[in-house]
């Protein structure tokens, strides 16, 4: 029965990389460069997910997270920013009281995972085919969160389309 | 593996089914149609919610997909509170539709539908990924419709405050549903009550992350529920808001956050409540909780000079009362909180349906502009003062009758198990803090009827608008005298939750 | 497993971080979306390593990221409006506290 205690050197590469990026997202000057960090933490997220044997979910990731999300979030920048100028570079507040909360509740969560004991290992098989498996999930048991989601992104089409409008009068 | 179609059992989902494609008729009327009328759109919307009314009550109970869809009385009785406050919120709309909103009516009454339908897959599900898509289905237009006066600076503001504490909520209720998932293997909340005692059973303690995911899940509805210290984003959300939104939130919303805490909490979290799981209990947290919204909410709200925010900060302290009903975790409890969400509603919608009214008028939401309202709006300021005392608990109102129901919880909480001597406390403190906010309620009738001049203004009403005032009275009026009936119907959904009385 | 947790746990906490501290709104999207992700490497980790309905995690993981996905597309809409009524997106506009 494997705990997964003992990780190869990828996932020390990948979570590196991560970790470094995303503190530039939240600490750099210039909101463009942190778009395209976030683009680098994105993709290696994709590939932590393909360690932990989901590659659908790796592939999903690139295709929404740093294909859609991420190119939105440039556009974005790019229409309300005037790339050229000084007003694109900006300074965080609360630093102290940030790096104190943020410190507090990541140290403590490592502290409160690594105490509990009470995991139930158990070895997984995913031989099979993690997508073919995952298809025949979504049109059997999980039919129901489906049909949701695809109200919840109609929902938000038609909101984001209402609200980002230029109106004519 | 097997693939086993689970029972789909569509005609119990019948309600929301037809409340969502109306919604769609509806935006779909308001893009088709060249000539615009400022009402129909309006009372179409309340047509469908009326439609829709009907056919819940001819729904059956009974479990479809799996556990992913449960209709029983829990989910009926707050389905109903759903309706009702998207009734009453687009009954009070019909004032910003002449001036206000000309563009895109129909995508207004189609949002706030959708929320609603999201609002109702949220109470009838037993399983965490429905219950966050339908939190997510409730929030995602909210924040839209928060922002709809896309010219005016405040209600854009409130928007993207909404929209940051929202979408942090979020992530922070995701986190803790998935130490909540890695603990038990499921998120079946019934599946999880029972896998979470296995393990207890096994190894003799939980893990300690359980506090954290208990923590993290508490501060991911307690944003929506506008828990101390989540809660500074409420004053400036309802004065931003158009005030039919603002109602809605303050009632639909709110509700949706209670079902979404009971369900995980009462239901999935059933054994940890007690003092004796201690440091894993979420009793005692969520009563901490409780104690700071009361305090607050009722000390801030005095302070107030607009109404909008004056009434987010009551709503504050009404949430407050009504988590003394879960913290007690017995039938009377749970049925004293579906009691007092009822009468709140009432009391709540009506209240901003008088603002709506006022602010038609006077373009204004300071409350120095209802200074001698009552010489001119007779009308007005006695349906406003009805809802007033309402929420302060004065009988014969509905709301006096809530506020008995869920301190007797309280009280009968703690006498029955000596472990939750705390009670007492909490039910104390809970009277201590309603006779306070008597003040702040009845300040604003004595400014209304004791001031030196009538008003300038008297108010002119749309029908839709005055059905939701008399609507609102009645409610009070009738279930403060009469609130057997409801309160049977409430005493249901201690049964959803596996509370035997 | 511990690994995987712990990285879920600092990419967390940085996008904590992120949201607390940043002044420009659009930075505070995106650290919004770090802490998505560091959720959702929460989900697919226990799925891999423990007793679990049928690759339950990553089906949570799959609606995760759609449901972020129609947020950041309403944030980004509401960023506009600010745009148009401020010409600016910074927070010191409207004053965004939290705590």
């Amino acid at each position: 029965m494997t705990d997964g205690s003992q990780v190869g050197v990828i996932f020390w590469f990948l979570s590196f990389v991560i970790l470094i990026s995303g503190f530039m997202v939240v600490s750099l000057k210039n909101i463009f460069y942190c778009a395209l960090f976030l683009v680098l933490c994105l993709f290696s997220v994709a590939g932590i997910f393909i360690l932990l044997e989901a590659e659908f979910l790796a592939a999903a990731q690139v295709l929404i997270y740093v294909g859609a999300v991420a190119i939105l979030m440039i556009f974005a920048i790019m229409l309300t920013t005037d790339m050229a100028s000084k007003e694109i570079t900006q300074t965080n507040e609360n630093v102290t009281v940030g790096v104190f909360v943020s410190v507090i509740f990541a140290i403590s969560t490592i502290l409160l995972i690594d105490k509990t004991s009470v995991w139930r290992y158990q070895d997984h098989d995913f031989s099979e085919g993690v997508t073919v498996t995952l298809g025949k999930l979504l049109m059997t048991k999980f039919m129901l969160p489906f049909e949701l989601v695809s109200v919840l992104l109609l929902a938000a089409m038609i909101g984001a389309i209402v609200l980002a409008r230029k109106e004519r009068s | 593996m097997e693939f086993a179609f689970p029972e789909y059992n569509l005609r119990l989902m019948a309600p929301e089914i037809f409340l969502f494609l109306w919604a769609l008729l509806i935006i779909a009327y308001d893009v088709l149609t060249k000539r615009k009328s400022e009402t129909t759109a309006g009372y179409l919307a309340l047509a469908g919610l009326m439609i829709t009314g009907l056919i819940l009550g001819f729904t059956g109970t009974g479990h479809g997909f799996g556990n992913m869809f449960v209709s029983d009385t829990a989910a009926k009785f707050f389905k109903i509170i759903f309706l009702g406050s998207a009734f009453m919120a687009i009954g009070s709309s019909f004032g910003i539709m002449r001036e206000k909103i000309v563009n895109h009516r129909g995508e207004f009454y189609g949002l706030i539908l959708f929320s609603t339908v999201g609002m109702m897959f949220l109470s009838s599900s037993n399983e965490l990924l429905s219950l966050y898509i339908g939190l997510e289905l409730t929030t995602i237009p909210l924040f839209v419709l928060a922002a709809f006066f896309k010219d005016d600076k405040l209600s854009v503001e409130a928007g993207i405050k909404y929209f940051i504490v929202g979408a942090f909520s979020s992530a922070l209720l995701l986190y803790g549903i998935s130490f909540l998932y890695g603990l038990s293997g499921t998120t079946d909340l019934v599946q999880m009550k029972i896998n979470i005692a296995i393990t207890h059973l096994t190894f003799q303690n939980i893990g300690v992350i359980l506090i954290l995911a208990i923590v993290l899940v508490v501060a991911g509805i307690g944003f929506k529920l506008s828990l101390p210290p989540f809660h500074q984003w409420v004053p400036d959300v309802y004065q931003g808001s158009p005030t039919p939104v603002a109602a809605f939130l303050s009632v639909g919303s709110k509700a949706a956050g209670l079902i979404a805490f009971a369900k995980i909490f009462v239901n999935g979290l059933f054994a940890f409540h007690h003092p004796d799981m201690a440091p894993n209990d979420w009793g005692r947290l969520v009563a901490l909780l409780a104690v700071a919204a009361m305090i607050l909410g009722n000390t801030v709200a005095i302070r107030q000079t607009n109404i909008k925010r004056m009434l987010g900060y009551s709503s504050i302290a009404q949430v407050g009362y009504i988590m003394i009903g879960i913290v007690a975790m017995n039938a009377l409890g749970m049925a004293a909180m579906g009691f007092y969400i009822f009468a709140y509603m009432f009391a709540n919608m009506g209240a901003f349906a008088a603002v709506a009214i006022v602010e038609d008028k006077t373009g204004s939401c300071e409350i120095s502009t209802y200074s001698g309202l009552a010489r001119t709006s007779p009308l007005l300021s006695a349906t406003f003062a009805v809802f007033l005392l309402s929420l302060a608990g004065i009988p014969p109102l509905a709301g006096f009758m809530a506020k008995f129901y869920i301190f007797a919880a309280g009280i009968q909480a703690a006498q029955h198990d000596p472990g939750l001597y705390w009670m007492y406390w909490l039910v104390g403190i809970a009277l201590l803090t309603t006779v306070f906010a008597i003040y702040y309620y009845a300040n604003i009738i004595k400014q209304m009827y004791f001031a030196k001049e009538p008003s300038p203004h008297k108010v002119t009403y749309n029908f839709p608008a005055l059905t939701v005032l008399l609507i609102g009275l009645a409610g009070l009026f009738v279930f403060g005298i009469y609130p057997e009936p409801v309160l049977h119907f409430a005493s249901g959904i201690a049964s959803s939750f596996g509370i035997i009385p | 497993m511990f690994h995987y947790l712990a990285l879920a746990a600092i990419l967390f906490s940085i996008g904590l971080f992120g949201v607390l501290t940043r002044r420009n709104t659009i930075g505070i999207l995106m650290s919004l979306e770090l802490m998505f992700n560091g959720a959702t490497i929460n989900f697919v980790t226990f799925n891999k390593y423990v007793v679990t309905d049928a690759l339950l995690g990553q089906m949570f993981a799959i609606f995760v990221i759609v449901v972020a996905a129609a947020e950041a597309a309403i944030g980004l809409a509401i960023v506009l409006l600010i745009y148009r009524n401020w010409r600016c997106i910074k927070t010191d506009n409207y004053g965004v506290m939290k705590w």
